[in-house]
C-alpha cells in the first residue's frame, strides 16, 4: 500500500512515461542522425549569442550519444522499466499460479452457439476421449465434477508471462554492458609495417596507449578480383610477450583475432612511404652479388674502394618503368647513372640509346654492370585495437531478448475449459477458451479441436 | 531464359495480381480474388526460381555468394518477403481485403529496381567486408521484418480508410462494406507488427554481431544503425500503446504508417546521410 502511495513510485510505475520516454528517445535520435556527430564544439557555438551556445555545450548538441540529456533518457526508462516490472510482477505470478479450477465466471456462456456438440453416448467413454484429446493438444489436463458436469481444464504456456520479464531485463543488462564498454574499455589505432613490431597505439582523444605486449606483422597481402575490385585483405601477426612469439595468426576481414582480452581487426593498409629495390651487380672479382637498399642507402663494393649510393627509386620513371638512381664515388672519379628494371626491352625499342646518353648506362662504371631486379614495395597494415568487456555483457542481452521475444511470442499462454453437461437426452459438450495473447488464434485452435471431436463422435 | 527477364514477368504478374485485387474490392466477385491469388502465388514461384537462378548465375561466374548483397538484390527479396508473408497471412485469415493494399507495394518494388537510373543489377563479387555469413542472416531477417510491417502498414491503411468512412456514415454501402471488420484489421496490424519487430530485433543483432567481426564495434551509431533503432523503437511503442487507456484502433493504424515511413527511411534515405552502409549506393 505504502508503494501506491508514494507520487515519485507511481509516476515511474506508468506505461504513459514509458512511451514519452521512447517517443523522446526517437526525437534523440533524428535530431542526432541529422545533425553532424564528433563534430569539434567550438565549431558549432560559432555565431551563436553565449546564451545559446552555453545551452548548446550543455546538451553537447555535437555529441548526443554521449550527452547528459540521452544518459538522462535512458536512466529514465531503466529506472520506469525495473519499477514497473516490480509492480507487476505479483499480478504475473499470480496468473502463474492461477489454479485451473474454479474456471473463470461465465466463461462458457458465450461460447458460439456451433461450440456445442451434441452426442448420444456414455460419459464414461466420452470422457476418456476428450481427455485423450487435451492431452495431445494442451497437455497436462484436470477434470473436476461440478453439479452442471464434468469440467476438463487444460493449458500451456504458464511460462510465457515471465517473458515479458526476460525482454525487460535484457534491455536493462544490454544498457549496463554498453555502459562498460564505454567506462572500461578502449578502441586504438595503429599501423605497422611489414616487419615491424610496436607496443604503442593511438587512441582518438587520448593520445597513445601502451600495450603490455607487442605486435609483429609479419607480412600483409591484399587481392583482387579481375575487375580490380579487392578480394582479400590479410596480416599475418606474432604477438610477442617478454622478446619471444606468444601466439601467431593471419587477421582477416571479418576474422578479428584476440588476443589477452584485446581484439585486433583488420581495418585499413597502405604503401609505406619508402620502396627498397633489389640491385644485382656482376664485375671485378667478385660472381653476381645482390643488394636490398631504400633511397638513400649505400654500400661498398667489395674488392674495390668504391662507395655506391642510391639517390632516387622511382616506381615509372620517364613512362620506363623502374629505376633507380645511383651514384658510384670512387677514389678517381665520380659516376651517376640509372638502372632500370627492364633495361633490355629499352635497348631493343631504342638502339644505340646507351652510348647516346651514358646517363642511362647500367655498366657507365667499368667492369660493374648493375640491374634492377625489381622494388619491393612495403605495406603497412592498418589495425583497429579495440578492448570492451560490455561486449559479453550485450551478447548476453540479445540472446535473452530474442528468448524473451519467443517465448512471449510463440509459447503464448493457453487456457481451455471443456464442459460435459448430462441432460435428460444427450449430452451437451461445450468448449472455450483464456489467452491473453492471440484470442483469434486460441479460437481457432478450439474450432478445431470441435471438428476433430465431431468426426470421431460419428466414428 | 535469364533471370533479368523472369523478373520483368515477375514484376507484370504482381501488378495484374494488383487489378484483381482492385476488382475484387470494387465489384465484391469473391471470383476476382481468387484469380488475384493466383497471380500472386505465381509472380512468387516465378521470383523464387530468378532468386535461385541468379544465385547460380554467379557460381557460374566464380564469385559465388547469395544474392542479397547490393540495393538491386536487396529490393528484389524485399518484394519477395512481402508477397509472402502476404499471402501466408492471406491463407491463415481467410480474407483477402488486404491484397489490395498489399501487393502494390511489391509491384511498386519491383518496377522501382527496372526504372531507377542508379541501381546496378550485375553480379558483383563481394568486398572483404560483406564476406560474412552474419550479413546473409542480417539481411534475410531485416527483411523478413520490413515485409512484415509492410503488412501492417497495408491493414493500417485500410483501417483508416473504414474508420473514416464508418465514422462518418452508418449504412457503408459499397466496397467499403467488403473491408474486413476494424477488428480484425486491428489485430492483423498488431500481429504483424509483432512478428515483425521479433525479426528486426534478430536483425538489428545479427547485423551487430556482423559489424563486431567486421568493424570491430557491434555498435558505432552510424546512421542506418540509428534508424534501425528508431524503427524497433516505433514498433516497440506500438506493441506498448494498448496498456494506455484509449491507445487502440486508429492510433494503433497511424503508428503502423509512421513506422513504415520509419522502415523506407532506414532502408533507402539513410543513404543520403553519411556514414558505413552507404556501400549500398554503388
Ligand atoms: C525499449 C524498451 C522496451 C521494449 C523493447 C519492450 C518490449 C516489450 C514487449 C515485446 C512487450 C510484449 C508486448 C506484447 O504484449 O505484445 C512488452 C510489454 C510490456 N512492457 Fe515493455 N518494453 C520496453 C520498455 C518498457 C518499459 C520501460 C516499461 C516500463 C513500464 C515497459 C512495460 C511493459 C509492460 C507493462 C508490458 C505488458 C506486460 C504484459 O503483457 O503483462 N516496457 N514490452
Amino acid at each position: 500500500m505504502s508503494k501506491k502511495a508514494n507520487p515519485l513510485w507511481s509516476f515511474f510505475s506508468s506505461v504513459k512515461l514509458t512511451i514519452i520516454l521512447l517517443i523522446l528517445i526517437v526525437i534523440l535520435f533524428i535530431a542526432a542522425s541529422f545533425l553532424p556527430q564528433y563534430g569539434d564544439a567550438r565549431q558549432y557555438v560559432q555565431g551563436l549569442s553565449p546564451a545559446a551556445a552555453a545551452v548548446f555545450l550543455f546538451l553537447r548538441i555535437n555529441d548526443l550519444y554521449h550527452s547528459p540529456l540521452f544518459y538522462l533518457l535512458l536512466g529514465m526508462l531503466s529506472v520506469n522499466l525495473i519499477i514497473c516490472s516490480i509492480n507487476r510482477f505479483y499480478f504475473s505470478w499470480q496468473q502463474f499460479q492461477a489454479l485451473p479450477f474454479p474456471e473463470p465466471a461465465g466463461i462458457f456462456d458465450n461460447s458460439s452457439p456451433n461450440s456445442i456438440a451434441i452426442a448420444n453416448q456414455d460419459i464414461k467413454s466420452l470422457s476418456s476421449l476428450i481427455e485423450a484429446f487435451l492431452e495431445k493438444k494442451f497437455g497436462c489436463v484436470k477434470n473436476k465434477n461440478t453439479e452442471n458436469g464434468i469440467i476438463f481444464s487444460a493449458g500451456r504456456g504458464r511460462f510465457s508471462v515471465f517473458g515479458v520479464y526476460i525482454v525487460h531485463t535484457s534491455i536493462l543488462i544490454m544498457i549496463a554492458g554498453g555502459l562498460a564498454g564505454s567506462l572500461f574499455g578502449f578502441k586504438a589505432d595503429v599501423n605497422i609495417r611489414e616487419g615491424e613490431t610496436t607496443d604503442t597505439v593511438y587512441i582518438a582523444g587520448r593520445g597513445m596507449q601502451k600495450l603490455e605486449f607487442a605486435v609483429r606483422c609479419d607480412k600483409f597481402t591484399v587481392e583482387f578480383y579481375d575487375n580490380g575490385a579487392p578480394k582479400t585483405y590479410r596480416s599475418d601477426l606474432s604477438f610477442i610477450r617478454e622478446g619471444k612469439v606468444d601466439y601467431q595468426g593471419a587477421l582477416l576481414v571479418n576474422h578479428p583475432l584476440t588476443y589477452s582480452d584485446i581484439r585486433f581487426y583488420q581495418s585499413s593498409y597502405g604503401l609505406a612511404p619508402d620502396t627498397k629495390a633489389v640491385l644485382t651487380y656482376t664485375g671485378g672479382r667478385e660472381k653476381k652479388a645482390s643488394v636490398v637498399l631504400a633511397g638513400g642507402d649505400s654500400f661498398v663494393l667489395r674488392g674495390n674502394n668504391a662507395t655506391v649510393q642510391v639517390l632516387r627509386v622511382e616506381e615509372d620513371i620517364m613512362s620506363m618503368g623502374p629505376a633507380v638512381k645511383l651514384r658510384v664515388s670512387s677514389p678517381r672519379k665520380n659516376y651517376e647513372f640509372w638502372v632500370f628494371q627492364h633495361i633490355e626491352e629499352i635497348k631493343k625499342a631504342n638502339p644505340g640509346l646507351l652510348s647516346q646518353v651514358p646517363m642511362f648506362n647500367p655498366g657507365l662504371f667499368q667492369p660493374y654492370l648493375f640491374s634492377l631486379e625489381r622494388l619491393e614495395q612495403e605495406y603497412f597494415t592498418g589495425l583497429h585495437v579495440v578492448r570492451d568487456p560490455g561486449t559479453a555483457i550485450v551478447a548476453l542481452g540479445g540472446i535473452l531478448m530474442v528468448i524473451g521475444l519467443f517465448i512471449i511470442y510463440y509459447l503464448p499462454q493457453q487456457r481451455v475449459w471443456v464442459r460435459l453437461e448430462s441432460t435428460a437426452q444427450n449430452t451437451v459438450i461445450t468448449i472455450a477458451g483464456r489467452t491473453r495473447r492471440n484470442q483469434a488464434a486460441l479460437d481457432r485452435r478450439i474450432t478445431e479441436l470441435q471438428l476433430h471431436l465431431k468426426e470421431n463422435l460419428r466414428a | 531464359m535469364s533471370h533479368t527477364m523472369i523478373l520483368s514477368i515477375v514484376t507484370f504478374v504482381y501488378f495484374t495480381s494488383f487489378v484483381f485485387y482492385l476488382f475484387r474490392m470494387i465489384l465484391g466477385r469473391e471470383f476476382w480474388g481468387r484469380l488475384a491469388m493466383i497471380f500472386a502465388w505465381s509472380g512468387l514461384a516465378l521470383q523464387t526460381a530468378a532468386l535461385i537462378l541468379r544465385w547460380k548465375a554467379s557460381y557460374d561466374l566464380g564469385i559465388g555468394h547469395v544474392p542479397l548483397t547490393n540495393l538491386y538484390e536487396s529490393l528484389i527479396f524485399f518484394a519477395w518477403a512481402i508477397v509472402f508473408f502476404y499471402l501466408i497471412i492471406e491463407w491463415r485469415i481467410g480474407n483477402r481485403a488486404a491484397g489490395v493494399c498489399v501487393v502494390p507495394v511489391a509491384f511498386l518494388i519491383m518496377a522501382y529496381t527496372s526504372i531507377a537510373p542508379d541501381i546496378n543489377n550485375r553480379i558483383e563479387p563481394l568486398i572483404p567486408a560483406l564476406q560474412s555469413n552474419w550479413l546473409t542472416t542480417h539481411v534475410v531477417t531485416c527483411f523478413m521484418g520490413y515485409a512484415a510491417f509492410t503488412v501492417a502498414f497495408g491493414c493500417g491503411l485500410l483501417y483508416l480508410l473504414k474508420n473514416q468512412i464508418a465514422g462518418k456514415s452508418e449504412n457503408t454501402t459499397g466496397f467499403f462494406s467488403r473491408l474486413p471488420a476494424l477488428n480484425l484489421l486491428e489485430s492483423l496490424i498488431y500481429q504483424s507488427a509483432a512478428l515483425g519487430f521479433v525479426f528486426i530485433t534478430i536483425g538489428i543483432m545479427t547485423g551487430s554481431i556482423w559489424a563486431h567481426y567486421a568493424w570491430g564495434s557491434y555498435w558505432s551509431w552510424d546512421p542506418k544503425e540509428t534508424w534501425s533503432l528508431i524503427t524497433w523503437l516505433i514498433y516497440a511503442i506500438m506493441l506498448h500503446v494498448r496498456y494506455v487507456a484509449g491507445w487502440h484502433g486508429q492510433r494503433l493504424a497511424i503508428i503502423s504508417l509512421v513506422g513504415f515511413a520509419s522502415v523506407l527511411f532506414t532502408y533507402l534515405g539513410v543513404n543520403y546521410l553519411p556514414g558505413l552502409h552507404t556501400y549500398i549506393q554503388s
